[in-house]
């Protein structure tokens, strides 16, 4: 069943005060998303990848093209209430795990604001809380109650990925979730995403640079380069036949741990 | 417990030396109409007499008391830099908020009132108002500044909010489904609040030039006593010339000495701020 | 034949009357003309180690104890002034890993060169700056970017000025600390591809590369170095590494690798489970024994010595026998 439809999806950002020049960030992208499906979108930093998750996370407007989730337009939900829906369904982690969180309060904060969209589920928030930092692998007592300067950057991306973990969405966006996070490690917070797709049906865009992560954990890879999809296919066919030449381009240059580099 | 951030700012010697000159000019227009009650508004001795120890700062052309006059006119000038500092950053961290949190229609309109209110001298405002009406209150002198002189904050406040938005962690709040009041209120404005306070420092010591600056010109307060009065009678009546020193040195020193105190106080905070700001 | 020496190095950060046990005991040589990687997680001891390694030591970190000895003089007693003067830059240069920020950014790159190779060498800043531009001409940088601000450069390009400006005096070690980490792969092959130029073009001898990612290594070191919780508990060639990992814990590092390719799929991903030790107080016996899925009772009451296993191998593990 297909939850999130993306139709002809276009970003231009306007830039300059007086010569005003026009950058063409997302290109007339078109992708869908089913239930329980793992999609890595792969691309370099500026390829559009990010400004397509804010898109889909209704926190950027898009120039033209629509947005769909579970059939209703994303963007032409107003109400208060159903924005709440909406993130309560669709939800994100970003990439800067720095810029994530409000230097001025404690890290407890992103996650207990979690039940701002849950509501009052007569649970105890508190050791709800506790078992989603265990469950990313974080010793609660370690990191509850500090400020996100005494954190490591992995720490505090498995907090965020906690925070999903609390919410239970239907889709989330994953920009580099586990890119700060030790490569020996990573497998764990990675099982999480799976666990939820699982118990819960949960669908995940993974937005990452790292084919080796888009090569384990999705279904379907979507090469994204300079704005446009440029090659799409599961994880076999986009890396040992692809067909667009960033796509070759990329697969030479990631470093494999069983194949040295032509040359070196 | 003295919580660390005291202890940093102890450190901070230019903070130290302009908070101590702030503070004492404050304390002597506090404590000093109290402790030496003269009336500055009426005769009490000879007219423009040296310091002496029956009058220390002498007295002006129609025998007033210069001293009592200064501690008054210290008084004055503060609460009208407290009061047209205040006004100004009520408006200009609103328009400011408002039209970089908003963005679109509303930004454009409120940035088109800042330019105009920008290009509006307070001195103009102050004609015109002069010209009506005949009596001029300490308050009515605050609020003419305060609503001339707040376009710079508003732009100011304005960048600030642009590169604070696309802080992801306004987006996290956002996406927590909190409402644009939250967000100004608990995301944005608390990560300004250094920033504000600088900005109300340099409005404040702004404030009671302007005071002086409309006083010289005669456009200031009609009843009542400033420090910008002190020295409009005394340039008015060639204090200079004559050298009364008595009459205008000590309301210039100490008009200065608020003012380049506080302006000193805003660049050490800018000082203890900024590399926190870039290093967290 | 070694260019590096180092033994029983020990270096602890002091804080509030304790110690944090960064780099304890360990001893690490690098051979002339080799590339040495260094791997390990974050907070491992990595980055403290290679900046001691160079007797780049400053309060609260104290070398405690060993000798450093680097192209025949032992540095572990020279003054910092000294070592300014004689062996930084000229000897042993790094690449720190914030090196990306570690560019003024009202210096044009051209001004930050003549700064410090001002204060570097007798040179006049005409011959710095033609120095420089015949660098950057044999290592394919254009000689236009000495003309740029930091900000003008992307991140790559910034990470590959850095690396040519601190090889400028042909330093017999060149020490590099995560240098591709926040970079997109091609990118990071770039970075790469400049560091083993350098070291084919014989403009440094020999390289330590720390990274937490193995695959990078695989790539160019010849040897590879893994380091835990301050520790090193295995060296050995960088095939030994990859195909017979004889620690555990090396054996954690590469299973959990992610690459792209058939043999990782096969053989499936795995992670080690629980984060590394608090080095204020690291577990008794072997550090690695609260996270080790082989671990005996040996394991947390005695420290393992390290085992020469082969001719330029060697383990610290207690259990080594049965994983040959």
């Amino acid at each position: 069943m297909v939850i999130l439809e993306v139709e002809n999806l276009t970003k231009i950002y306007v830039v300059g005060l007086l010569r005003k020049k026009e950058i063409l960030a997302v290109n007339n992208i078109s992708f869908r998303v089913s239930e329980k499906e793992f999609i890595s979108l792969v691309g370099e930093s500026g390829s559009g990848k990010t400004t397509t998750a804010r898109m889909i996370l209704r926190l950027l407007k898009p120039t033209s093209g629509s947005i769909r989730f579970q059939g209703r337009d994303v963007w032409s939900l107003k109400k208060m209430e159903d924005l709440k829906w909406y993130w309560r369904q669709v939800h994100g982690i970003f990439q800067d795990p720095f810029a994530s969180y409000n230097p001025l309060y404690r890290i407890d904060r992103v996650l207990n604001q979690v039940f701002n969209l849950i509501g009052d589920i007569g649970a105890d928030r508190e050791s709800l809380i506790r078992e989603a930092l265990k469950e990313v692998g974080l010793r609660p007592d370690e990191v509850l109650g500090r400020y996100p300067h005494e954190l490591s950057g992995g720490q505090r991306q498995r907090i965020m990925v906690a925070r999903c973990y609390l919410l239970k969405p239907r889709l989330i966006l994953a920009d580099e979730p586990v890119s700060m996070i030790d490569a020996s490690t990573r497998a764990g917070v990675l099982n999480l995403f799976s666990r939820l797709r699982d118990e819960y049906g949960t669908s995940v865009i993974f937005i990452t640079h790292d084919l080796g992560l888009a090569y384990y954990v999705s279904d379907r890879i979507m090469i994204m380069y300079r704005g446009e999809i440029v090659e799409e296919g599961s994880p076999e066919e986009v890396m040992e036949n692809p067909q667009h030449p960033y796509t070759r381009k990329l697969r030479e240059d990631v470093p494999l741990l069983y194949r040295k580099w032509s040359g070196f | 417990m003295i919580p660390p951030i005291v202890m940093d700012l102890i450190k901070i010697k230019k903070l130290i030396i302009s908070l101590s000159i702030f503070l004492a000019i404050v304390l002597a227009g506090l404590i000093g109409p109290i402790v030496y009650p003269v009336n500055p508004v009426v005769m009490t001795g000879p007219i423009e007499q040296p310091p002496s120890s029956k009058y220390p700062l002498g007295t002006d052309r129609w025998g007033r008391d210069v001293l009592a006059q200064l501690l008054h006119g210290i008084r004055n000038s503060l609460s009208i830099g407290l009061t047209a500092a205040a006004i100004s950053l009520a408006i200009g961290v609103t328009i400011g908020v408002v039209s970089g949190f908003k963005g679109g229609i509303t930004e454009n309109s409120l940035m088109l009132l800042t330019d105009v209110v920008y290009a509006l001298p307070s001195i103009l405002l102050m004609m015109l108002i002069a010209a009506y009406l005949e009596e001029r209150n300490p308050f009515l002198v605050s609020i003419v500044i305060g609503v001339t002189s707040w376009p710079w904050v508003a732009r100011a406040v304005r960048s600030q909010i642009l590169s604070l938005k696309t802080r992801e962690f306004i987006d996290m709040s956002r996406m927590a489904g909190l409402g644009d009041l939250r967000i100004m209120f608990e995301d944005l404005l608390p990560n300004m609040a250094s920033y504000i306070f600088m900005a109300f420092v340099l409005l404040m010591s702004g404030a009671m030039i302007a005071e002086a600056g409309l006083s010289m010109i005669g456009l200031g307060v009609t009843r009542g006593i400033s420090l910008g009065i002190i020295l409009y009678w005394a340039q008015l009546l060639e204090a200079v010339r004559r050298a009364l020193w008595w009459w205008f040195i000590p309301p210039g020193v100490c008009l200065v000495a608020l003012a380049t105190s506080l302006l000193l106080l805003s660049t050490a905070l800018d000082e203890y701020f900024s590399p926190r700001l870039r290093g967290e | 034949m070694t260019l590096l020496e180092a033994e029983h190095v020990k270096a602890y950060y002091s804080i509030r009357n304790s110690y944090v046990k960064a780099v304890d005991d360990v001893s690490l040589s690098v051979d002339r003309g080799a590339i040495l990687g260094l791997a390990g997680e974050s907070g491992c001891g990595k980055s403290t180690l290679v900046n001691t390694l160079m007797m780049n030591i400053r309060p609260p970190l104290r070398l405690i104890d060993g000798t450093i000895v680097l192209d025949g003089i032992k540095i572990s007693e020279m003054s910092r002034s000294k070592l300014k003067k004689d062996v930084w830059g000229i000897l042993v240069s790094i690449v720190p890993q914030s090196a990306l920020n570690a560019l003024m950014p009202t210096k044009k790159i051209v001004d930050f060169v003549k700064d410090i190779f001002h204060y570097h060498t007798d040179m006049s800043r005409a011959e710095i700056v033609s120095m420089v531009r015949k660098r950057f001409e044999e290592l394919n940088l254009s000689p236009e970017i000495l003309h740029l601000y930091p900000h003008e450069l992307s991140g790559g390009m910034k990470q590959r000025v850095v690396i040519a400006i601190s090889t400028l005096l042909n330093p017999k070690l060149l020490i590099v600390d995560e240098p591709t980490s926040a970079l997109d792969v091609s990118t990071q092959k770039q970075v790469i591809k400049l560091l083993v130029d350098l070291h084919r073009a014989k403009i440094i001898e020999s390289m330590v590369f720390v990274t937490h990612d193995l695959a990078i290594l695989r790539q160019i070191a010849d040897k590879i170095a893994i380091m835990y919780a301050g520790k090193i508990v295995e060296v050995a060639s960088t095939d030994d590494i990859l195909y017979t990992p004889l620690h555990p814990y090396t054996r954690g590092l590469v299973n959990a690798v992610m690459t792209p390719e058939s043999e990782v799929r096969k053989r499936g991903i795995t992670f080690i489970a629980g984060e590394p030790p608090n080095l204020l107080n690291p577990p008794s016996g072997c550090r690695f024994h609260p996270r080790c899925p082989y671990a005996k009772p040996i394991c947390k009451e005695v420290e393992p010595p390290i085992i020469e296993v082969r001719d330029d191998r060697i383990v610290a593990c207690h259990l080594v026998e049965s994983f040959m």
